[in-house]
């Protein structure tokens, strides 16, 4: 894994040179500049992920900026973590140690999260997730290693696994449900979460699978000797749409589905549309163009390309602290309060409120079905 | 298991087979570039990333082909994927001659010893995959299928399917060719003669510069080759798909003894059957492992690899 390295080399030094011409002083001396900061991976394999939570993030900016033209200019340093925990803590020192920065979008990953807490907690930065779902980050049991910084927008993994199990086995009389991993900490803690709720004799089996895979012949293979006609996969949609391809290719014809990692759009172009018929996915987000087709073509339109998956929570995410400055706030310690105390309404209309330890209580999972090639919403998770 | 391995033999073989062959297209283009210049092509795992895009624009950008098309058939299914196999070795094989001209010769001849090919051959294989990424928006991107997957008949329990079909015949006639022209054309041999001694092969006037751009080239068309048969069995692709693939047929060229031809055919297809059947026993996670575990075996008893004592005959 020496390559890796070295593009994490060259992404830490293109991240300093980057983050100079972030903060550089504002052209509009009149209005007040208060500067955010996004976290994620921007190069690397993971860096669509990243790279639309950015989007996402810049969208609210841009709306906001316009709108508070003469009073606030809004600025977004970039910290590029290729969502890789040792990456993450390369760059956090330097985020943690901007005074400027009073608010943190991300991180993206669970795993860099962790990496990077122990500085933004000594500095009091507040972070904002749009995506990192792990459980543990909030959880009082394993250390509640987030507080008081840490605070989330989507519902975690504990909810979603039991969730997708109940929409994967929908209408199925006697379901046999194989469900495949792809290793990462994302993807066995939601299989971890699913187990529990797998009524005894309806699990065929289970497959852990790297994220790296292109040939899936031997995984298929086990699906088709236990003859599962559910099969659920825990990742993200690069290696989805190869596999649900490659399972149907070969003659199963049982019902596929998918947790948030899989909901993209880009999914369906990663497949033919007959391949992809009727997937089930879940996620606590909603995709832009169904909150309201006019949102999306105008996101289209202002940042040059679709929205990605986290889009709806980026923007929330960001908007919280938007929220905070319009009502003055311009320090880390006033940024932290007014997050934790914060109330107000999601795109999908749900209310964003923190709990104690940075969740936001109640939050529920939706269901989404694939239909001629376009992902639908499909209505929450009953 | 064992009765299920069996129930799945035929399958699993065929599945691995068609990867193998794979693996062996993109190992030649190590294996003639080491056997020439003894230097690891580190790029050329991205030569054979470009030769994935490349088919895809053929099939999604020049026949229009989306998600939703239905599949072609007869005459302009055959022009559609041989036109696709073509362009995808042509843009491979000429763009490693140019990583050959931009990278590499000057080193070479300013005798730059080892070391310094080997960290541009990482910068030129960094400089297209990021490219790549940029140019992709960072996305995976997939071919639209132009030939349906159907069933050419049944072998035991196994489906034969058309695309793997393709990929083992074709590949094998691609693979006849180039031994063809190793042992039999001028060119094939002041390819040998370099890899056996580029001092003695220079004072017998071998243009050195052309012969090695002619490897670059010909390991290059193969790697794209594989770019090809790639995109047809799997249909999808990212700016990263070379970083995996590479390791692995770089693996298959030091399992079959690198420098060598034929080490490259058998090293391949070792390691596509072996990966396979690896990941049905011990489940896929294990793939990785097992490779590693029975290249180390190999090594410890025949450290040149399988084909390794053949290296001062057959280089290139």
């Amino acid at each position: 894994m020496k390559k890796r390295g070295l593009i994490s080399v060259a992404a830490a030094a293109a991240l300093a040179a980057a983050s100079l011409v972030a903060v550089a002083p504002a052209s509009n001396a009149a209005a007040k500049t208060i500067t955010l900061a996004f976290q994620g991976p921007l190069t690397g394999e993971e860096a669509s992920v990243g790279q639309d939570e950015l989007a996402g993030m810049l969208y609210a900016v841009k709306l906001f900026n316009a709108k508070n033209k003469g009073k606030y200019v809004v600025k977004v340093v970039q910290a590029d973590d290729q969502g890789d925990p040792a990456q993450s803590a390369k760059v956090a020192p330097g985020i943690a140690s901007n005074k400027k920065i009073i608010g943190l979008v991300g991180a993206a990953y669970s795993g860099a999260t962790i990496a990077a807490l122990p500085y933004y907690k000594q500095r009091n930065l507040p972070m904002i997730s749009p995506s990192a779902t792990r459980v543990s980050i909030t959880d009082p049991a394993a250390g509640n290693i987030g507080f008081p910084v840490f605070h989330r927008i989507p519902p975690t993994d504990k909810v979603q696994g039991p969730a997708l199990f109940k929409l994967a086995t929908k209408g199925v009389s006697s379901p046999k449900v194989f469900v495949v991993d792809d290793q990462s900490a994302y993807g066995v803690g939601l299989v971890d979460y699913m187990k529990p709720s797998i009524p005894a004799g309806q699990s065929a089996g289970f497959d852990s699978v790297s994220d790296k895979t292109t040939d899936w012949s031997a995984t298929i293979s086990k699906i088709k000797t236990a003859a599962a006609n559910v099969v659920i996969y825990t990742g993200y949609f690069p290696q989805a749409a190869p596999f649900f391809k490659q399972l149907r290719d070969s003659g199963y014809t049982g019902i596929l589905a998918g947790g948030d990692g899989v909901l993209s759009p880009t999914f369906v172009t990663l497949a033919p549309a007959s391949v992809l018929e009727g997937v089930r996915l879940t996620a606590g987000t909603v995709p832009l163009a169904e909150i309201d087709a006019k949102l999306e073509a105008d996101f289209a339109k202002k940042m040059g390309k679709a929205s990605g998956v986290y889009a709806a929570e980026s923007i929330d995410a960001t908007n919280v602290y938007l929220a905070c400055i319009a009502k003055g706030v311009s320090t880390r310690d006033a940024m932290l309060k007014c997050v934790k105390s914060y109330s107000g309404k999601s795109l999908t209309g749900t209310t964003i409120k923190f709990d104690a330890y940075g969740d936001v209580a109640g939050g529920a999972l939706n269901g989404f079905v694939v239909k001629g090639g376009v992902i639908k919403f499909d209505g929450p998770v009953k | 298991m064992i009765g299920n391995f069996l129930d799945q033999f035929w399958s699993l073989t065929f599945g691995g087979l068609s990867l193998g062959f794979i693996y062996i297209l993109i190992a030649l283009g190590y294996t003639m570039v080491y056997g020439v210049l003894r230097m690891i092509n580190f790029a050329n795992s991205e030569i054979f990333m470009v030769g994935t895009f490349a088919t895809i624009i053929i099939i999604r950008d020049l026949f229009k082909f989306t998600q939703v098309s239905e599949y072609a058939t007869g005459f302009r299914l055959w022009l559609i994927l041989g036109t696709a196999l073509i362009f995808a070795m042509l843009v491979s094989g000429i763009l490693s001659m140019l990583v050959e001209m931009v990278a590499y010769r000057r080193l070479r001849r300013m005798n730059s010893g080892v070391l310094a090919p080997l960290i541009s051959a990482i910068g030129v294989s960094m400089v297209l995959s990021e490219s790549v990424r940029i140019l992709t928006d960072s996305r995976p991107v997939a071919s639209p299928r132009a030939m349906e997957k159907k069933f050419l008949g049944q072998f035991f329990d196994a489906g034969i399917r058309i695309d793997n079909t393709i990929i083992v015949i074709s590949a094998l006639v691609l693979f006849a060719i180039l031994i063809t022209f190793v042992n039999k054309t001028r060119m094939g041999k002041a390819i040998r003669a370099v890899s056996m001694n580029p001092n003695a092969a220079r004072l017998m006037g071998i243009n050195i510069d052309g012969v090695i751009s002619a490897t670059f080239l010909v390991g290059g068309l193969m790697t794209g080759a594989a770019g090809f048969f790639y995109t047809l069995k799997y249909e999808n692709t990212s700016a990263f798909i070379g970083f995996e693939l590479g390791i692995a047929a770089f693996t298959a060229a030091i399992l079959g003894g690198i420098g060598n031809i034929k080490g490259a055919f058998y090293g391949g297809l070792a390691l596509g059957l072996l990966e396979t059947y690896a990941s049905f026993f011990l489940g896929t996670q294990w793939k990785a492992v097992t490779v590693f575990i029975v290249l180390v075996l190999v090594l410890y008893t025949k450290p040149n690899g399988l084909f390794g004592e053949a290296l001062t005959q057959t280089r290139a």
